[in-house]
């Protein structure tokens, strides 16, 4: 029998969920009492989380790697949640977020999920609204709304340039109140080392006090994993310094399938590498493609001119431009999906039209905007925005065209989850970016905020009961002195020790660029067999470089960041490397995984829905052994699968 | 660290709501300090002070007004204590963020106002109570009605031969007083000492009052006490800068509509104010 | 450009930390600070010397995680912005940087220029929330808020927690903090519920955690990298007043 069981309640589509529901195994509350949950990570998905399990009255402990539950990068997003409130009654409702999150996805995501995610939507909004979310308004005090990312309508909830924030922000005063209440337990600057299994359920975690260094273990009915995704793999991405899969990782390591890992996000609107001391990508908010107008020189002298600083972006003539994608997109122009204006900047920029100092930049123009609306319309619009760019980069945005970039965004990739978000290993839960469920090979804008908190508050604290509703008999209680949870603690110390007494030559920092700069070449925006088979032999070799040569010179037993970065790259490496395996077997091309052998004759993606449309899930075999791909094969049975065009 | 269990806010309140009393009461000073300026050799001014320390009304206000200073001061102290305990390690580098020259020096204004007021009351208010010997005033009427009355003992044989002499020497006394122990309108005594007292309104003439006009005069002339009196008045004018909008916020005032008149009132009290009182120094001078 | 740095290293919570002295070279104006902190750590680690501590996490101004004291500015001469967003180009050629950790009572030093800020956390669990527990919720339209109010709790609610306002006060108190927190709420209906008990809770769980009081300078206001209004701070006291003077209890 497949290992994949997704468990997929029977029935029509918009029945499933309610169906689940009514008929799911609960808790009886003086029971809840007796159940611990952990939960690993205080983003949207783990905050709201533990929020909404600690008012049913389970016990949770939640675990932030920061000093704050606020401080998760859940905080940066930008643009909005969407909901199929249709409150504009211009034609939306929960049948079309679906739709349009199946189409978006390039059809490589689940059918019920994706429905429940839709369903589940208008919940969001009303939980936070009652939080007190300042949502903006109209001026009647209605929800106000804007269309983002190309949809048709206009469903998404935004809170000025801020959402991600203020959405955190709500999760985690739900969460501040749950731990006054006593039901939630906070441990803060604590980063997750390992998962403790016995009797093949998940019972519990290894965790690394960040403040002290001691290794502490803790017990518990459910282990919950909210940890977000990777894309600091890549080294620059607009993923916080923090942010990490290493924890992911670890649960693959002992079992859990690791789902897609090839799916990743590039953004198009960043703000263009300026050095390689650089430490992240800054991401601006993708509505600046609505009024902005995306641009290189014709000629390749004229882009050397312009990253020599001989001329001037505002000099170049009208009739020396190539607004390509306007050009190549006629329908949708400037507003293409992420993965294709992405693509087709990288796509300009090797072809030697890029700008910016280091010819890896493209132009975003203004200056049509700003005579079409006068300037006062565009800082309205754009004002936050301008001004962030220009605090970076130094340039007036209003004068001369901003210069902008892809960057790693986004990882649809995670650990595999049935229906109840629960992964291969039992009693081990994945929320948010750190499963793979809902968005397929390409997420929408606007739509991770809404996955974060749909699993959250409204997924698992069903889901969870299910699975929990026979562990209060059996031997479900282990003590974090058993046998199991000693010898993952000593794991832990052995890797650390290994580590330290390494002593190599090599800076972390100097590693982590290593691992990034194969990955951005060859497991990047476009892919290539040759490549991919580049890349998995670098991979290995980096790997072994690492273990031997990496320098860790701060030996106190205190805070070591310099430690915390060395652990995580060790997983990021390995997960490189399922990355590039996953990238490799994936012969076609298909939202966020673009191969350059699989184009249609314009140079277009290419999807191969007869071969390809499955899950891949990778199952952990051993140290440099390589691992085994499962699939799930994915059965539309209630949409038409087409082709994507924006042309 | 606490000296005392009341929130930061309700001492930020209490600290408002006395500076206010406080704030309240500085015109009316000012009123009567700027009749000093009246060429009527003190007429008005003395007539001020005279209300001033025997209407009965304004005794009982006297007593509110030594207990908002007081109160004022003391919890500004604790204040300070406190909010320095709540920064243990101080910063290597001063902070250097951009904040308002009078908010930033509150304690210091106030205590150099403090310091003043202490040297305040040891020319005046002391005096008023006798602590300390000034100069003196006495109506010319009440000494004449109170001769009578012992001459009116006399005559019945009632004073003992040494208070007859006094009262012959008391007599020969005043009708030898010269001019300048006069005011203009030669209705009372002025510019007087204890002695003085003694010597021409009798030994046991207690209607006399401190003559302010006199003493104020005299030390406006001291140029080092002017000097200090106008640096105090620019501390003071400091302190105002910062008193009325502070208050303002404390009291959580905040109001499109009324901030322009609040910014006004904190104006007028920062400048008028201070400047008023600085003229009259600057008058007497030169 | 060239530097002189003036770092604050201590290496736990209880030892006794000094000022060391660094010189770092070759750093372009378009560097961020912390970047050059990363390229300083880099040089120490060749050297085979302990790397600087230091909290950063988004890297883009949002998260709050980072916050130096740098020449006696709460994240640096730039306004408006974190440390993260301040650029290089802000100092001059040869300057002396010095760089202080946070420093207030509440804030203990973790270690280098790494602070301890739970006590903003505890600060909001006295009751920085509506205390709504996930479902059974009414539809967000049926709770209409006007604009003007909605954009106002924005912009209280913008606050990012990093800290600045307690550590660019001179008497390190944390009003500015609170008072966002309770303006957001006091201006939406869904707070108006809970607003009395809130804001007397958060007041003395502010005072009992050691920060000082307002004087009303407002060096708060002018380093918060979110530029939130002392307004905040008035609506506080006012709410304080209002709460003290006619709560239920003592009617």
């Amino acid at each position: 029998m497949n290992i994949l069981d997704s468990k997929i309640p029977e029935g029509q589509l918009e029945e499933k969920w309610t169906k689940y529901k009514a008929s799911q195994k609960l808790v009886n509350p003086a029971n809840k009492r007796k159940l611990d949950i952990i939960v690993v990570g205080t983003g949207l998905a783990g905050a709201s989380a533990a929020a909404s399990l600690g008012a049913l009255g389970f016990k949770v402990k939640v675990f932030c790697i920061s000093d704050s539950p606020r401080r998760a990068h859940s905080i940066a997003a930008q643009g909005g949640i969407n909901a199929a409130k249709n409150y504009q009654n211009d034609g939306d409702s929960v049948g079309r977020l679906f739709y349009d999150t199946i189409k978006g996805g390039d059809y490589r995501a689940r059918e019920a999920n994706v429905y429940r995610l839709a369903e589940v939507s208008n919940n969001i909004i009303d939980q936070c609204v009652a939080q007190g979310v300042p949502f903006a308004r109209d001026y009647a005090g209605m929800l106000d709304n804007r269309s983002f990312g190309g949809t048709q309508v206009s469903r998404t909830f935004y809170a000025k340039g801020q959402t991600g924030q203020q959405l955190l922000l709500g999760a985690y005063s739900a969460l501040s109140k749950q731990i006054k209440d006593g039901n939630v337990e906070l441990f803060e600057r604590r980063e997750m080392m390992d998962l403790v299994i016995v009797n093949q359920r998940a019972r519990g975690i290894i965790t690394r006090n960040l403040t002290n260094g001691e290794l502490e273990s803790w017990s518990a009915n459910a282990v919950i994993l909210a940890t977000g995704g990777y894309g600091n793999v890549y080294f620059l991405s607009t993923n916080a310094m923090n942010s990490n899969g290493a924890a992911a990782v670890k649960c693959y390591h002992k079992g859990a399938l690791f789902a897609n890992p090839c799916y990743v996000q590039i953004h198009p609107t960043c703000i263009p590498v300026h050095g390689n001391y650089q430490s992240k990508l800054t991401l601006m908010s993708e509505s600046l493609r609505n009024d902005g107008r995306i641009w290189v020189p014709k000629d390749r002298e004229v882009a050397q001119k312009i990253r020599e600083g001989v001329l001037k972006a505002k000099d170049v003539k009208e009739e020396d431009r190539d607004y390509y994608l306007e050009r190549r997109y006629p329908a949708f122009g400037n507003l293409v999906p992420r993965d294709i204006a992405s693509r087709a900047a990288k796509e300009r920029c090797d072809a030697g039209f890029g700008v910016g100092k280091t010819g890896f930049a493209v132009f975003l123009d203004f200056k049509e905007a700003i005579q079409r609306l006068g300037k006062h319309k565009v800082e309205e619009r754009y004002g936050n925005l301008f001004q962030m760019y220009e605090k970076i980069v130094d340039e007036n945005p209003y004068e001369t065209p901003m210069m902008i970039y892809p960057a790693v965004h986004y990882t649809m990739g995670g650990l595999w989850v049935d229906y109840e978000l629960q992964t291969t290993i039992k009693g081990l839960f994945a929320l948010g970016e750190a499963n793979f469920s809902d968005h397929g090979a390409n997420r929408l804008g606007a739509s991770a905020l809404m996955q974060g908190l749909a699993d959250g508050y409204f997924v698992i604290p069903y889901t969870i009961q299910n699975y929990l509703s026979d562990q209060i008999y059996d031997d479900a209680k282990v003590s974090n002195q058993s046998i199991e949870f000693k010898e993952a603690i000593e794991g832990v110390r052995e890797k650390i020790e290994k580590l330290m007494s390494i002593n190599g030559s090599q800076s972390v920092d100097t590693l982590q660029r290593k691992l990034g700069n194969i990955m951005w070449e060859y497991v990047g925006m476009g892919r290539n067999k040759e490549g991919l088979q580049k890349a998995i032999v670098m991979l290995k070799d980096l790997k072994e470089e690492f273990w031997k040569d990496v320098r860790i010179t701060d030996n106190s037993i205190t805070m070591n960041q310099e430690l915390e970065k060395a652990i995580r790259l060790a997983d990021h490496i390995e997960l490189a490397q399922i990355i590039a395996l996953d990238a490799l077997q994936r012969e076609e091309s298909c939202g966020g995984h673009f191969r350059e052998e699989h184009t249609t004759n314009d140079g277009e993606a290419k999807r191969d829905d007869e071969n390809y449309m499955y899950v891949a899930a990778w199952q952990y075999n051993g140290d440099n052994i390589e691992p085994i791909m499962h699939k799930e094969n994915l059965d539309y049975q209630f949409i038409k699968v087409q082709q994507r065009n924006y042309k | 660290m606490k000296l005392i269990q009341i929130s930061s806010i309700t001492k930020k309140i209490a600290l408002a709501a006395f500076g206010l009393f406080l704030l309240l009461f500085l015109p009316v000073h000012l009123g009567i300090n700027l009749c000093i300026l009246r060429d009527d050799g003190g007429l008005w001014y003395r007539a001020a002070s005279h209300f001033m320390g025997t209407n009965y009304i304004v005794k009982v206000f006297e007593i509110v007004l030594m207990a908002c200073v007081a109160f004022h001061i003391i919890i500004a102290i604790i204040i300070t204590i406190e909010n320095f305990f709540a920064r243990p390690v101080r910063y290597k580098v001063r902070i250097k963020s951009k904040t308002s020259l009078g908010s930033r020096y509150m304690i210091w204004t106030g205590g150099i106002i403090a310091c003043f007021l202490v040297l305040h009351f040891i020319n005046f208010y002391f005096v008023k109570h006798g602590l300390i010997e000034g100069k003196y005033t006495a109506s010319i009427e009440k000494v004449d009605a109170f001769f009578q009355e012992n001459a009116i003992k006399m005559q019945n044989g009632e004073l003992s031969d040494e208070k007859k002499n006094a009262l012959i020497a008391q007599y020969q006394n005043i009708s030898e007083v010269s001019s300048d122990k006069m005011d203009k309108e030669r209705k009372n005594l002025i510019n007087l000492t204890k002695q003085e007292v003694k010597k021409y309104c009798g030994e046991d003439f207690t209607e006399y009052e401190p003559d302010f006009y006199t003493m104020s005069i005299e030390l406006f002339k001291n140029k080092t006490y002017s000097i200090i009196y106008l640096l105090v008045f620019i501390a003071l004018g400091l302190h105002l800068s910062h008193a009325i909008k502070s208050l303002a916020q404390t009291l959580g005032l905040s109001h499109k509509t009324y901030n322009p008149f609040i910014v006004f009132v904190a104006n007028f009290y920062a400048i008028v104010i201070p400047i008023g009182f600085a003229i009259i120094p600057l008058a007497i001078m030169f | 450009m060239k530097f002189k740095l003036n770092i604050w290293r201590q290496k736990d919570a209880k030892s006794k930390g000094y000022f060391q002295r660094y010189d770092i070279d070759n750093i372009s104006p378009d560097c961020s600070f912390l970047e050059m902190l990363d390229i300083l750590n880099e040089s120490l680690v060749d050297k085979f010397e302990h790397p600087v501590c230091f909290d950063n996490d988004c890297r883009e101004g949002i998260c709050g995680m980072c916050g130096l004291y740098i020449n006696g500015q709460a994240h640096g001469p730039d306004s408006g912005v974190t440390t993260c967003q301040l650029h290089m180009r802000r100092f001059t050629d040869g300057q002396t940087i010095t760089i202080e950790p946070w420093r207030a009572k509440p804030f203990p030093i973790i270690k280098d220029l790494v602070v301890d800020r739970s006590a903003f956390d505890k600060i909001i669990q006295e009751g920085g929330y509506i205390s709504v527990t996930t479902g059974g919720v009414v539809d967000g339209n049926s709770i209409p808020i006007s604009k003007e109010k909605a954009d106002k709790a924005m912009d209280a609610a913008s606050c990012i927690g990093c800290g600045a306002c307690v550590a660019a006060c001179k008497n390190a108190s944390a009003m500015l903090f609170v008072s966002a927190k309770v303006s957001q709420f006091s201006l939406l209906p869904q707070g108006k519920i809970e607003a009395k008990t809130r804001v007397q809770k958060m007041v003395s769980k502010m005072n009992e955690l050691g920060f000082g009081g307002c004087t009303n300078t407002y060096a708060c206001q002018a380093e918060c990298p979110k530029s939130i209004s002392r307004e905040n701070i008035a609506r506080l006291n006012r709410e304080f007043i209002i709460a003290k003077t006619t709560s239920e209890e003592l009617f």
